[in-house]
């Protein structure tokens, strides 16, 4: 594909050729006004001959042929049916262009070809068109012209990005007992699909104030991506977090989960400005179904049934989540006693020696049914009356970034302690067993064991893990991240050092960041 | 032209006049993009140019391989909006 095109298009670069070959773009390819849409179907005026009636095949009058246009002559042909071929044999005329893309045909050739001097052409009408018709800009690949590439190599800033380089890893201070926000924002800004987001510009901030979340968000991935090697100090980020979330404010230790959980709900509210519109550019207007950047990325669906023990009716619930908190043995709440040889105990591939917990084990503790007890009777919209029911707790939609707590620090009446127990967590997790979907086929009997091996969709990768050192009243949080696919670093405040993937694996885990491995269009 | 040539020929006159024609090109080329076809089809386009050669490869070997299976691509959901788009304008402009 050269667009020095083919040598045959020389001998058509001839007298008022350029303006011509605008006419056609204008009136047949791509008609910007109602004039020109109107000559593409009626006859045109003086300037072309009478044969120009309408846009149709001169041989056949069908339209939808892939229709071409002789350069040399005015005459429509279609492509499908050789028509235009027989009229290139014919007159010797060897140029034509396609009315529904604007390509130019070369019949010596046999083949499209790509002059640089017609493209020019091509694309100007199109612009235009696209300007009359109120597209305006539409997105194309960028193709940089001489001058850009003059400019792109002078640039001092330039930054090659190879799979050693380190872009995007930045430490950050600690301004007091802060190492909770610290490894938050690590894992944040290391979420693909968050990254991009920003990196992008796509926040549109509707808020007044300078208090705006989201737009210090915007501002850290700055940072991040700068390619500054010294930590950065995130004071401004820490003001915005004490503003929206007081109960986060003081420089004593707070937990990691609940500032997660904060961060994503500010975020969530402050991100107004980005909801889609619909067709017709009308903010969509159900606040439950916000789409904000956030609820794309985090949000899923935990479905809850509630079977009545008497009748057998059920009654669904669908709560939307951002985090899945986990009971782990050694707590107060009874775990799943550990069955040796367990079904499905290596369907992730954890570790299971010598009786470790592993992360499938907690889930499968999550969504098993849970007899709720004759102290807990829940009203029965079957029986009417209150009766005994179990619980069970399924993912009926799993968001694109799911996050694994582990709930490791135990605040009850009587005790306050943190439970180290040691859980093995995968690199590469399937959640097909813990979805809605499945539930469903295994209560009808159907085994779909090889059906889900093949569906990609509940397939996740880890990217970042938060651990705890220490205890309750006294301890420190660091993060492991993942950069370019098998790279992991640790990150310490504003320490980061390489790590491998046995030291993310061997670690504790107390919040495990996993994302879909496969993204779907909807 | 028999009848139904006709009414297409007619119906096609109406739509390219008033603009329409470009705007559902507009729109499909945006549902078609959304729901991932495009993406399906350049990822075929790139195994017939590996099948053929690069230096050999013509756009219409592309357009023979590719037309069916594009065809046979397009969600059912998409034709129905369209077709729904364009019954819309028929009954609007009937005459």
């Amino acid at each position: 594909m050269s667009p020095a095109g083919c040598s045959h298009v020389n001998g058509y670069k001839v007298d008022n050729w350029k303006q011509n070959l605008r006419v056609i773009y204008q009136c047949f390819v791509w008609s910007g006004t109602a004039e020109t849409r109107r000559r593409k179907v009626l006859q045109s005026d003086a300037g072309w001959t009478d044969l120009a009636k309408s846009c149709i095949c001169h041989m056949c009058g069908a339209h939808l042929n892939r229709l071409h246009s002789c350069l040399y002559c005015v005459f429509f042909g279609c492509f499908t049916k050789k028509h235009i071929h027989e009229h290139a044999k014919n007159k010797r005329h060897n140029l034509a262009i396609d009315l529904l893309y604007g390509g130019i045909y070369c019949f010596v050739c046999q083949d499209y070809i790509y002059d640089k001097d017609l493209e020019q052409i091509a694309k100007e009408e199109q612009r235009k068109a696209w300007k009359l018709q109120g597209i305006g800009e539409k997105y194309t690949t960028w193709e940089p012209t001489k001058r850009e590439l003059e400019l792109l190599r002078h640039n001092p800033k330039r930054r090659k990005i190879t799979t050693n380089c380190t872009i995007g890893l930045r430490g950050l201070i600690n301004l007091g007992n802060t190492c909770f926000m610290n490894c938050i924002v690590q894992a944040l800004t290391h979420t693909p699909l968050l990254r991009d987001f920003f990196l992008s510009d796509r926040h549109k901030c509707e808020m007044q104030s300078n208090s705006c979340l989201v737009c210090e968000m915007s501002q850290l991935f700055q940072e991040f991506y700068s390619g500054h090697r010294s930590p950065h100090i995130p004071f401004r980020l820490l003001h915005l977090v004490w503003t929206h979330a007081r109960h986060l404010a003081g420089y004593e230790q707070q937990d990691a989960h609940e500032f997660l959980i904060a961060a994503l709900d500010v975020l969530h509210r402050h991100c107004k400005g980005d909801t889609i519109r619909d067709d017709n550019g009308k903010k969509t207007n159900n606040p439950n179904h916000c789409n904000c950047i956030i609820d794309q990325i985090f949000t899923g669906g935990l479905q809850s049934d509630v079977t009545c023990q008497v009748c057998h009716g059920v009654s669904t619930t669908i709560d939307p989540f951002w985090d899945i908190s986990l009971d782990l043995p050694g707590s107060s709440t009874p775990f799943w006693p550990l069955s040796p040889g367990g079904d499905s105990g290596t369907v992730n591939g954890e570790s299971h020696l010598s009786g470790s917990t592993t992360l499938t084990d907690c889930l499968r503790r999550f969504t098993r049914p849970e007899h709720l007890g004759s102290s807990a009777k829940i009203k029965c919209g079957g029986c009417h009356s209150y009766q005994e029911s179990t619980k069970q707790l399924t993912m009926k939609k799993l968001p694109i970034v799911a996050c694994f707590h582990l709930k490791r620090f135990e605040h009850s009446a009587k005790l306050r302690r943190k439970i180290t127990t040691y859980v093995s967590f995968p690199l590469e997790l399937d959640m097909t067993p813990f979805m809605a979907s499945s539930k469903e086929s295994r209560m009808n009997g159907q085994y779909q064991q090889s059906v889900d091996i093949l569906n990609n969709d509940n397939k996740y990768s880890l990217f970042a893990v938060v651990n705890h050192q220490g205890t309750l009243e006294s301890g420190h949080y660091t993060s492991f991240i993942r950069q370019h696919k098998d790279q992991w670093f640790k990150c310490d405040d504003a320490i980061i050092t390489k790590a491998s993937i046995k030291d993310v694996l061997d670690s504790e885990g107390y919040l495990l960041f996993y994302h879909k491995q496969f993204l779907e269009y909807e | 032209m028999n009848k139904e040539s006709r009414l297409k020929a007619s119906i096609n006159q109406k739509l390219t006049e008033t603009g329409e024609r470009d705007r559902l090109k507009e729109l499909l080329r945006a549902k078609l993009t959304e729901c991932g076809w495009k993406d399906q089809m350049k990822a075929q386009c790139k195994e017939v140019i590996k099948e053929k050669g690069l230096e050999h490869v013509t756009v219409e070997d592309l357009v023979v391989e590719i037309t069916p299976k594009g065809r046979a691509l397009v969600p059912d959901s998409v034709k129905r909006d369209l077709l729904l788009r364009i019954r819309a304008f028929l009954t609007q402009h009937a005459s």
